[in-house]
């Protein structure tokens, strides 16, 4: 054995480290950070959250800036497309007019006439214009009376001649003025004499394009001039970027108004099922066994709950009268009939991550109950609350759509984008904007939500995070 | 010659089969709803007829068969007045009706028509035993009424034949439109002996009636076809041009129906909002009939109601347009502007009523509207007037105009509206009751004189779903109900109008207009308010 040597302090110095392992050489990324990393490089989901904030913006704030009354009834531009601003005629309020009468022809033909003579002098008395189209003509020998027709193609020969609008009975009525829903654009107007009960094949037509006008009274009920304007002066009609409803009321400020209801269910439903299914699923998770199987099984019997069911009970339950509003029941039925979706899938996530190695090591530091679920369970579940809530959100809409497009949402005239393609879905043949307009908006804010969520599943979910980079 | 090698490829069968085929394409070809040298016209009904007992007949189709194979005592002509049918002329007294039938009415087995079976047939319609649910159509002859309750024998009705050719009736109470209600499908006659022989099999087919109209039923295939022919002992044969009537369709169904029309397979087709814009682009002649049926606002009366309020009701009045209403709102050709309670077609006493006795005018006048709503919240006390109920039924058209009521009332008056959505039945449940403010009503004629309108605000009559309450008004329809003077009568009306108009009892909207397709060949066919329409009785067919 060698006689020990004496030891000094020096011998005790740890030996100088040689490599530094842990040095971070890029700035550390929170997870959200890295999650928004990733979102920032999916265009789909960046293109969907500027829709979802031009959207916000166009409920919020357009309203402010676009001031037409939603329900204001612009009966001079009922169903009107969309195009630029009108000018149109100021006219003197409307006066009946004293259809000429002949008093030397007689009214009715003595016989039955075999064959008449076509209608001559065929013209209209006095201006065209959208309030009112005057036409006379001259007396047909023998006839018992006159059919006006109108048409908006030209008539081929007698066929085609379009909507009949006045049998005139008497063979001496030499007038007829139309006012039917005018608008100015080329009208083919066709008369056909008759022998005061059946029409002769002989007709008559002339093209009549009517000035597009607007009373005095209108006009001045509208605010677009003033008692002081005169008949004859053009006028700057209202202008509807987005064009009418079929009672002339503005589709844009209608989208709006509308936009406030939709995205109102749309948003504040799933916003509060979802937290509510987040506590449920995440007690039932993390506490586990009998507590666990009693509260998802009364999760299962809440789903077996038939939803339109219930939101008939709640409108009768809330005391919901006739022709009142029927969102805020809705929005009880959604909150109270949808949150087992995500309380299923927050639990069994819970019941996964509860189970992990790090949530045991955490545990044998020391870790307590508060400390685990808030560090480990929520941060991990998040990627999934996340896009359950942004998949919520169209299918709430849907939902408001709809009930509101079978009549059990919203009460006129308050519009939502849902109302307004029942209302538009009637007319789509002859003014498909009625319906395109609110239909592209549901399809749009649905669409930009999904993607958005999309993005957000890839952004959020750890497994896919060794996919990318 | 590919045509020629194909046609020798064949052998006999398949020659025979394709012949066939072509015999059929060709005949297929000639069925053409009108058709001059043979004089037949094709149409199609909307439904098969339950029975064709005119005693007992309600529905529309039953109604129409029996107006051009049977007649009563009076009948409508080619121009849609009251003319002479089995009865040749008549006198009408303050409570007794005398009819004097013309010798020559037969019926199809070559009987005489004769006054008994007029007898029979009117004390078998208020037989409670019979169930008509029309009795009530001869409820002014005497007794009708009580018989009809089962208080009375049915012989106690006022009607006797005085021989084979005179009829007499006894009136419960003067009843001017008396002779109007002859014509109608309930009054037409029955012969007994006929009728005894078959008792319930009556009228369920062809062979089991017998026919006194224009045309007779020739042929009656059940769910499928009814086929009408000229019936040669009518007494008026020569006046009748078609020969033959043949609905060899029974659908209800427009589409189907304007289909039909196009391939030429009918005559006539009625067209609704769906289908007109097709019938326009297969370039159709389109032509338009005005229903005899007026819309109208209601309002209730009963106690607590703030519509009791007079002003409330003018200031609504005043701001509503009907021009604008039918020309912007409704958008359809044939709809009437409403003026007033009675429709224009309505009879006065030599021209039409509405000729006669034009309803007070009301101008749309804004600056009236609002200060008369300005009297209306003093008398009522209230600041602001609450949210008035609007109740509809639920078709598109009726919420579509009730939004128009809304916004117009809300942007030119400040009132409120709130609309009550219901589907038919609920919607008459409600009136019933009165849970409503306003409701949108709309009112058909049952008979051919102006009281089937003028009654419809007594205080008795059940139909005033708004319990309006009216003694002037109740004694004015008292007057023209005891009345058979026609000027006396319309008098009481006229006065009856100014009422409804001048307190805005109730809101006139509009009278409904319809449009359909008739063959441009097809002459004379009538459409009517009331009775069988379309009459197809003076039609004929253009070479």
């Amino acid at each position: 054995m060698n006689a020990p040597t004496a030891l000094t302090e020096a011998d005790f110095e740890p030996s100088p480290s040689t490599h530094r392992a842990e040095q971070l050489s890029r700035p550390s990324l929170s997870y959200w950070q890295d999650a928004w990393r990733r979102l920032k490089n999916n265009t789909r989901a960046i293109i969907s959250l500027y829709l979802i904030m031009a959207l916000a913006f166009f409920t919020i704030i357009g309203p402010l800036l676009w001031t037409q009354d939603p329900a204001a009834q612009d009966l001079d531009q009922i169903s009107q497309a969309p195009a630029l601003p009108k000018t149109a005629r100021l006219v003197a309020d409307y006066v009946p007019w004293q259809v000429p009468i002949s008093a030397e022809h007689p009214a009715e033909p003595d016989d039955y006439p075999d064959r008449l003579d076509p209608v001559t002098d065929f013209r209209t008395s006095g201006i065209a214009t959208t309030q009112s189209v005057r036409l006379t003509w001259s007396p047909v020998n023998e006839a018992g009376g006159y059919s006006i027709y109108r048409s908006e193609t030209r008539p081929d020969g007698l066929m085609g001649l379009g909507l009949p609008l006045e049998t005139v009975s008497g063979g001496n009525i030499l007038g007829f003025e139309d006012r039917l829903n005018l608008k100015s654009q080329s009208y083919f107007y066709s008369i056909v004499p008759t022998d005061g009960f059946d029409e002769f094949d002989v007709v008559t037509t002339i093209q009549v394009n009517p000035e597009q006008s607007i009373t005095q009274s209108q006009a001045i009920l509208q605010g677009l001039a003033t008692p002081e304007d005169l008949p004859g002066q053009a006028i700057t009609l209202a202008f509807h970027p987005f064009g009418t409803d079929y009672l002339g009321r503005d589709i844009l400020a209608r989208l709006m108004q509308g936009a406030q209801v939709s995205l109102f269910i749309g948003v504040v439903a799933p916003l509060i099922y979802v937290l509510f299914g987040v506590f449920y699923g995440g007690f039932a998770g993390y506490l586990g066994g009998k507590v666990d199987q009693l509260m998802m099984r009364f999760a299962d019997f809440v789903v077996a709950l038939p939803f339109l069911l219930f939101m008939i009970l709640f409108k009768i339950a809330f005391g919901i009268g006739p022709g009142e509003s029927g969102v805020m029941p809705m929005l009880v039925a959604l909150i109270l009939l949808l949150w087992p979706g995500t309380a299923r899938l927050v639990r069994g996530q819970v019941l996964k991550i509860r189970e992990q190695g790090y949530i045991e090591a955490a545990r044998l530091l020391g870790g307590n109950s508060s400390y685990l679920i808030l560090r480990h369970i929520i941060p991990n579940t998040m990627g999934v609350i996340l896009v359950t809530l942004t998949f919520a959100v169209p299918s709430a809409i849907f939902t408001e759509a709809f009930l509101s497009f079978i009549g059990m949402g919203v009460a006129p005239p308050t519009p939502s984008w849902g109302s307004m393609c029942n209302e538009g879905v009637k007319t789509m043949l002859s003014h498909p904007h009625e319906l395109f307009f609110p239909a592209l908006f549901i399809s749009i804010t649905v669409l930009a939500f999904n993607l958005l969520g999309d993005g957000l599943t890839e952004a959020l979910d750890s497994k896919m995070r060794s996919r990318d980079l | 010659m590919i045509q020629a090698s194909h046609w020798y490829g064949l052998n006999m069968p398949q020659r025979l089969l394709l012949l066939l085929c072509m015999l059929f394409a060709w005949s297929e070809g000639m069925a053409q709803s009108v058709d001059a040298a043979s004089g037949t016209v094709k149409i199609a009904i909307a439904q098969e007829p339950p029975q064709l007992n005119s005693m007992k007949a309600t529905d529309q189709v039953s109604i129409f068969v029996l107006g051009h194979v049977m007649e009563g005592l009076t009948r409508y002509d080619r121009r849609g007045n009251l003319a002479p049918g089995v009865a040749e002329r008549w006198e009408l007294g303050d409570t007794t009706a005398k009819f004097w039938l013309r010798k020559d009415a037969k019926w199809s087995n070559g009987d005489p028509v004769t006054a008994h079976d007029f007898v029979f047939a009117w004390r078998s319609v208020v037989d409670p035993n019979t169930a008509s649910e029309y009795a009530f159509i001869l409820y002014p002859v005497k007794n009708a009424e009580a018989i009809n309750q089962g208080n009375m024998p049915v012989t106690a009705l006022g009607i006797e034949a005085i021989d084979d050719h005179t009829l007499t009736v006894t009136l419960e109470r003067p009843t001017g439109y008396f002779i109007k209600l002859t014509a109608f499908v309930t009054t037409f006659p029955v012969q007994e002996k006929f009728y005894q022989a078959r008792t319930e099999q009556y009228a369920a087919d062809a062979k089991d009636m017998l026919y006194n109209g224009a045309f007779t039923l020739d042929s009656w295939v059940h769910s499928a076809s009814m086929e009408m022919r000229k019936n040669p002992l009518y007494w008026d044969a020569e006046a009748i041009k078609l020969n033959a009537i043949d609905a060899d369709y029974i659908t209800a169904d427009t589409r189907a129906r304007l289909n039909l029309f196009i391939d030429d397979k009918i005559a006539y087709t009625q067209l609704d909002g769906e289908t007109y814009k097709d019938a326009l682009n297969n370039q159709f002649r389109i032509k338009k009939f005005v229903t005899g049926s007026v819309y109208f606002l209601e309002y209730n009366y009963r106690d607590n109601r703030i519509t009791r309020n007079k002003n409330l009701r003018a200031a609504i009045q005043a701001a509503f347009d009907p021009e604008e209403f039918v020309n912007k709102v409704l958008q359809t050709p044939g709809n009437l502007p409403g003026r007033s309670l009675f429709p224009t077609w309505i009879q006065g006493v030599e021209k039409t009523f509405r000729e006669e006795y034009p309803p007070p005018e009301v101008k749309p006048d804004l600056t009236r509207a609002r200060a008369l709503l300005t009297s209306a919240k003093q008398e009522l006390g209230l600041e602001e007037i609450p949210p008035l109920i609007l109740l509809v039924s639920d078709s598109p058209t009726a919420t579509k105009q009730a939004e128009y009521m809304q916004g117009m009332l809300k942007t030119r008056l400040g009132l409120d509206l709130k609309i009550d959505v219901q589907t038919f039945k609920q919607r008459l449940a409600k009136m019933t009751s009165g849970e409503f403010d306003i409701v949108g009503a709309g009112w058909g004629p049952d008979f051919d004189d102006i009281m089937t309108f003028g009654d419809l605000f007594a205080s008795w009559n059940l139909n005033n779903r708004g319990r309006y309450v009216n003694p002037e008004y109740d004694r004015l329809v008292r007057v023209a109900m005891n009345s058979s003077d026609p000027k006396t009568r319309m008098d009481a009306m006229s006065g009856l109008q100014s009422i409804l108009i001048e307190d805005a009892v109730m809101l006139p909207m509009y009278e409904q207009g319809v449009i359909y397709l008739q063959h441009p060949k097809l002459k004379g066919m009538r459409r009517t308010v009331i009775g069988s329409d379309p009459d197809f009785t003076y039609a004929r067919i253009a070479p």
